[in-house]
């Protein structure tokens, strides 16, 4: 029997409709994927079961009643749990403290510690889970914070869990582990819903798969009867998108460590040749990083040597830039533009002192909308307003944007640090060809990115960074995922 | 609906000074409707405000009825004075926001050049046209260096500016007013007398008025408006400027663009605490002629409120400062209807208050006039 | 030497509830992640309030009237950051404006007189001190109690750190955050109160003259902990009356030794140490000044 019902819901934000009509059951102990590329409106479906976006339209029905989620507490109540893909963790504070967090146990007004502790105890041995319930959860790794996550859903007594994006951050094995974890859950009568883009985990995890694009629902389908193309195809509508790399030409040696340590990083040696893709692969927080501060100047090397077209440079980002080091950095908003600066004045940023950008201490106003014009011509930026705030544009026009004008000075090597997260396909597609193209016309890049795929997908030459040190490296034709997993995880021999 | 590729330059002006203008609007409205409960009536509250307009703009009925130009120079002269204070410290405090620092220390780099102009206007004597710009320098100097220390302790130790420039204000408080000027630096009057504050600085110090005798129309007002132009100029066409904005917006997307960021919060800084050392130094030039026991009033926080009610836009503080510099000139008149000289205060407190819920305004004037290709 | 000793814990005594009051509750606000420097605005409110209210009823209630006119005010700074997501220094910077404006136009409307309210009787002394002075000495510890012992301040310290967690465990992060903004204004408010009723017998135009800043100051100094906080609090007052003490007993020193040095040295000091300690020592809560929009992508 059906227990969880979304009729006909819809949710706009500000112009855009990112959910139009969508109607989905769930049905007791289920195993069901919503999946659909980047914006395609999965998460904003069951943030809107979740209580956290208000729904304009539609209706939530429980067990056959009509319900108002209006607050996660309303979920929550209703045994609706939700694991985040940004985990919604208190870093500082303890395991326990994060379980109870909403429904602290108390005594006479205060927090009752010892029985926070002891009822997370009983969650944990019932679903099979071991944690250091007693540590802060900024010390755990990635994966036990996302298990910490679970026990807290499964501490409220949710009989449906959420999981959104759940392995975006995890190895292989972390993976198989969540996976086995979640099929156990299910099998004792947990509904677990899976919010992905992957569609081999899908295929292997789900029983029953819907499939939306652009706010629609446009198909649902049972696992068995599906492939990871006929699913590709659905996603995107049309084609299914392929990247394809030509043999790559590598020839001088562009950039060199040698025993760099800094910060995290420690004692990591290895070249970057001009005309080669060389990816980063590890799991979050393993000195990927730092990696890229260095090559760009904004982390002074602690030891070793760095080696920028033959010559030993010191570098800071002025200096990095002016040797020909490009950077499309993580997080776009924070490192890349300036959110409040018009379009013109973004692409300005970083060449702002030289022509065409400025005629001696002054600004070249002329000189900068020019070039700028043609830059939103060249890598179909919309909309082609030079004038409009940057922060009005998609992430992926502000993305493209970005890529072309890092481009655009001939640089030597580019530093491409998660260059698609949260793009929509078109986007991807986009960034992805400027990388192979930047490659193929001799150029030199590093790609570091949490996304194992896309690592294997663009890269001619893998490294594997894991606590700082390099533990892998492997060259396109011998790529061994299982292996990488493991070198990921710090295991050597295996 | 027009519709263009991007929204007019006079569009985006007109929306970013909206929220400003009905905010004071806003505050204006509420503090007539205050005076006319307080003060018994509407008509009371109507001859009160225009009583505040004759003072601050000069008593144009008069004038009418055929009374002397005076009657409108007095109190330019008047509103021109105040402006000018409000304008400097306006833009001091508007500077450093450009660049992401909250300078609440304003007050305290005012009183240092105040006390800079002080002693070189009193101390030397010299040629009028050496003499001012000296004592202008001195102040500006004295007030750079003392907004310095605020910047390097952010730079290089991580002291929250807010919290620093507050320590530095009771610190010029009690080494100024309670040491130096009632101390070592007190007048000595013939016959050991000795009047509050300092030496009476010389005429050759003193800021040259405008139109003679008739009004206090000094060339502090010049001074202020020239200030705002120097700094609107620098900002918008200047490459210098665009980096103080990027490293204010985005200080870390300024920084992977290479730009020196330290470099540009010292130089904003320095700028800041040089605008409110001017600003001390009008006052003791232009009103004053010596610091006085105390300086009594918290310029710096005035500074503070014309900043953000301008939007931290040289020319929107300018007018702004224009503004509450003629309310404030005007607000004297209000006494004879029984209304403290305090009251453009309030109303400055009001409308800075309304600013600060920016958003609900943004909205309002989005749902009222949908941006372009607006609709549901 | 005694006798010095003890005037100077009397000095203390009378002089740091105001601070300790209002440094505490600031550590309240900005726990929960809002910026909080409209405490000199707060606590002018409550000083303001308290002594209006004596002159027509019993002062202890007139002090009840100060709390709620700091936690009103702290509604409306609460209100402005957290449901108009104003800049929070903006709309604190904006509340000591209003309130510096409003305490001196209130004076002149009402009492017709811009130095000072009329007397009032003042609190009754315990112990040869206001009874708000022993509630000072209990008041960090309750509050730390609060912060650290229950569910509330659980909820408190995640929702400062990171308000998405607490609100998806279903906590309102808004009433929360409001709470805690309010509670910091009467806390506030309770030391402005002190000052009209305790310290003085009135409203003063100037009051609470910087005190306010004085307590953000203290707050950070004892990061953001509400015994730092009074610890610091109480070393700024100490520091005070030492210099008042100094003074009044050793004639000979403020020779030495102007005055507005000795005033300067408590201030210079802070600076001092904020200067020397380790930077990343001092660590704000990591949401502090971050407005929460549940739909914000």
């Amino acid at each position: 029997m059906t227990t969880i019902a979304l009729r006909g819901i819809s949710k706009r934000f500000g112009l855009q409709l990112a959910l139009d009509d969508v109607s989905l059951e769930l049905k007791a102990g289920e195993r069901v994927a919503v999946v659909g590329e980047n914006g395609a409106g999965k998460s904003s479906l069951m943030n809107v079961l979740y209580g956290l976006y208000a729904a304009d339209r539609g209706e939530v029905h429980v067990d056959g009643r009509a319900v108002r989620i209006r607050t996660p507490a309303d979920a929550l109540a209703l045994g609706i749990g939700m694991v985040h893909q940004h985990f919604t963790l208190v870093p500082t504070l303890t395991v326990v403290e994060n379980v109870v967090l909403g429904r602290e146990p108390t005594r006479l007004g205060l927090l009752d510690a010892r029985r926070a502790r002891d009822e997370v105890q009983a969650t944990c041995a019932r679903f099979g889970f071991s944690l250091d319930l007693g540590a802060r959860v900024e010390t755990l790794t990635v994966g036990s914070q996302q298990k910490v996550e679970i026990v807290k859903a499964l501490h409220r007594g949710v009989r449906t869990l959420i999981l959104d994006e759940p392995t975006a951050v995890l190895t292989p094995q972390e993976a198989d582990e969540l996976f086995s974890v979640t099929r156990r859950l299910s099998d004792e009568g947990l509904t677990v819903v899976l919010i992905s883009h992957k569609l081999k985990e899908v295929l292997t995890f789900a029983t029953r798969i819907a499939v939306l694009r652009r706010g629609v629902k446009v198909a649902e389908v049972a696992a068995s009867a599906s492939t990871p193309e006929s699913l590709a195809e659905l996603m995107v509508g049309h084609r299914v998108p392929t990247t394809t790399a030509t043999d790559p030409r590598p020839s001088e040696v562009v950039v060199a460590l040698e025993g760099v340590s800094a910060g995290k990083l420690c004692d990591v040696s290895c070249v970057i040749r001009a005309g080669e893709v060389v990816g980063i692969a590890g799991v979050d927080g393993n000195g990927q990083r730092e990696l890229a501060e260095v090559l760009t100047g904004l982390r002074a090397v602690d030891g070793g040597t760095l080696t920028l077209l033959g010559d030993p440079a010191r570098l800071n980002p002025g200096r990095a830039r002016a040797l020909g080091v490009a950077h499309v950095p993580e997080d776009r908003l924070k490192h890349a533009i300036v959110g409040d600066f018009s379009v013109a004045e973004n692409v300005a940023l970083g060449r702002q002192r030289q022509a065409p950008f400025a005629k001696g201490p002054r600004i070249d106003v002329e000189g900068r909308l020019a070039r700028t014009t043609a830059l939103l011509e060249a890598h179909d930026v919309r909309p082609r307003s030079p004038g409009l705030r940057i922060g009005a544009l998609s992430g992926g026009n502000q993305q493209k944007l970005v890529v072309g004008r890092e481009l655009d000075g001939a640089p030597k090597l580019l530093v491409a640090v998660q260059p698609t997260r949260g793009l929509d396909l078109a986007a991807v597609d986009a960034v992805r060809a400027r990388l192979l193209d930047f490659r193929a016309r001799g150029g030199a890049v590093l790609l570091v990115s949490l996304d194992l795929d896309e690592v294997l997908t663009l890269s001619d030459r893998v490294l594997v960074l894991h606590e700082g040190r390099l533990t892998g490296e492997f060259q396109r034709g011998a790529f061994d995922e299982r292996l990488i997993g493991q070198r990921m995880l710090g295991v050597l021999d295996a | 609906m027009p519709e263009t590729a991007s929204p007019s330059r006079a569009n985006v002006v007109l929306r970013s000074a909206l929220p400003s203008v009905l905010a004071i609007v806003t505050s204006l409205v509420i503090c007539f409707v205050a005076v006319a409960l307080l003060r018994g009536g509407v008509a009371v509250a109507v001859d009160a405000f225009l009583a505040m307009t004759w003072g601050a703009i000069g008593d144009v009925p008069k004038l009418v009825d055929g009374a002397s130009i005076a009657v409108l120079l007095r109190p330019w002269g008047e509103s021109a004075t105040k402006a000018a204070l409000l304008t400097l410290t306006g833009l001091s405090v508007a500077v450093a926001f450009r660049v992401g620092l909250f300078n609440i220390g304003a007050q305290g780099q005012l009183m240092v050049g105040a006390l800079a102009a002080a002693v070189v206007g009193a101390g030397l004597e010299l040629p009028p046209f050496v003499h001012v710009p000296l004592c202008l320098v001195a102040a500006g100097a004295a007030g750079a260096l003392y907004a310095l220390g605020p910047a390097i302790l952010k730079l290089r130790r991580g002291v929250h500016e807010v919290i620093s420039t507050i320590m530095l204000n009771w610190v010029a408080v009690s080494l100024v007013e309670n040491w130096l000027v009632p101390g070592p630096l007190r007048a000595q009057v013939g016959g050991g007398n000795s009047v509050a504050g300092t030496a009476q600085i010389h005429e050759s110090a003193e800021l040259p008025r405008l139109v003679g005798e008739v009004s206090r129309l000094n060339a502090g007002i010049v001074l202020a408006v020239g200030a705002a132009l120097v700094l609107w100029l620098w900002l918008s066409r200047f490459v210098g400027g665009y980096e103080w904005r990027a490293v204010g917006l985005g200080p870390e997307a300024a920084r992977a663009a290479g730009i020196d960021v330290s470099g540009a919060v010292v130089r904003a800084m320095v700028t800041s605490g040089a605008l409110a050392g001017l600003a001390g130094a009008v006052l003791v030039l232009g009103t004053e002629q010596r610091y006085p026991a105390t300086l009594g009033a918290p310029y710096g926080f005035d500074g503070i409120a014309m900043a953000l009610i301008g939007n931290g836009h040289p020319l929107g503080v300018l007018a702004t400062s224009v503004l509450f510099g003629g309310l404030r000139a005007g607000g004297t008149r209000m006494q004879l209807f029984g209304v403290h000289k305090s009251f453009p205060e309030l109303i400055q407190g009001l409308a800075l208050l309304l600013v600060a819920a920016r958003l609900i305004w943004i909205r309002l004037v989005d749902r009222l006039a949908p941006p372009r290709g607006g609709g549901p | 030497m005694s006798g010095l000793v003890l005037s100077l814990l009397d000095t203390v005594l009378d002089a740091a509830p105001a601070l300790i009051f209002a440094a505490v509750g600031a550590t309240l606000s900005e726990r929960a992640g809002v910026v909080n420097v409209g405490v000199e605005g707060m606590m002018r409110a409550g000083a303001f309030a308290a002594a209006a209210a004596a002159l027509v009823m019993p002062t202890p209630l007139g002090v009840v009237v100060g709390v709620a006119a700091g936690a009103l005010v702290g509604a409306l700074h609460g209100g402005l950051c957290i449901f108009a997501r104003s800049d929070q220094v903006v709309s604190g910077m904006a509340i000591n404006l209003v309130m510096l404006a409003l305490g001196q136009f209130l004076l002149e409307a009402v009492f017709s007189s811009p130095s000072g309210t009329p007397p009032i009787t003042q609190l009754p002394r315990w112990l040869g001190h206001s009874p708000l002075t022993w509630l000072a000495v209990v008041t960090p510890l309750v509050v730390h109690g609060l912060v650290e012992r229950t569910a509330w301040g659980l909820r408190l310290r995640a929702v400062g750190e990171k308000p998405e967690a607490v609100a998806a465990m279903g906590v309102r992060v808004s009433r929360l955050r409001l709470g805690a903004v309010m509670a910091s204004g009467a806390l506030a408010g309770l030391g402005g109160a002190h000052l009209s009723t305790a310290v003085l017998d009135r409203f003063e135009h100037h009051m609470p003259a910087g005190l306010g800043f004085m307590a953000v100051a203290a707050m950070v100094f004892g990061r953001w902990t509400p015994l730092g906080a009074a610890l610091a609090a109480l070393f700024f007052a100490f520091g005070n009356a030492l210099r008042l003490s100094l003074a009044s007993s050793f004639p000979g020193l403020v020779e030495v030794v102007p005055q507005g040095v000795l005033l300067a040295l408590p201030y210079a000091l802070t600076l001092l140490v904020l200067t020397l300690q380790r930077p990343g020592l001092a660590r704000a809560p990591a949401a502090l000044g971050r407005p929460y929009d549940p739909e914000l992508r």
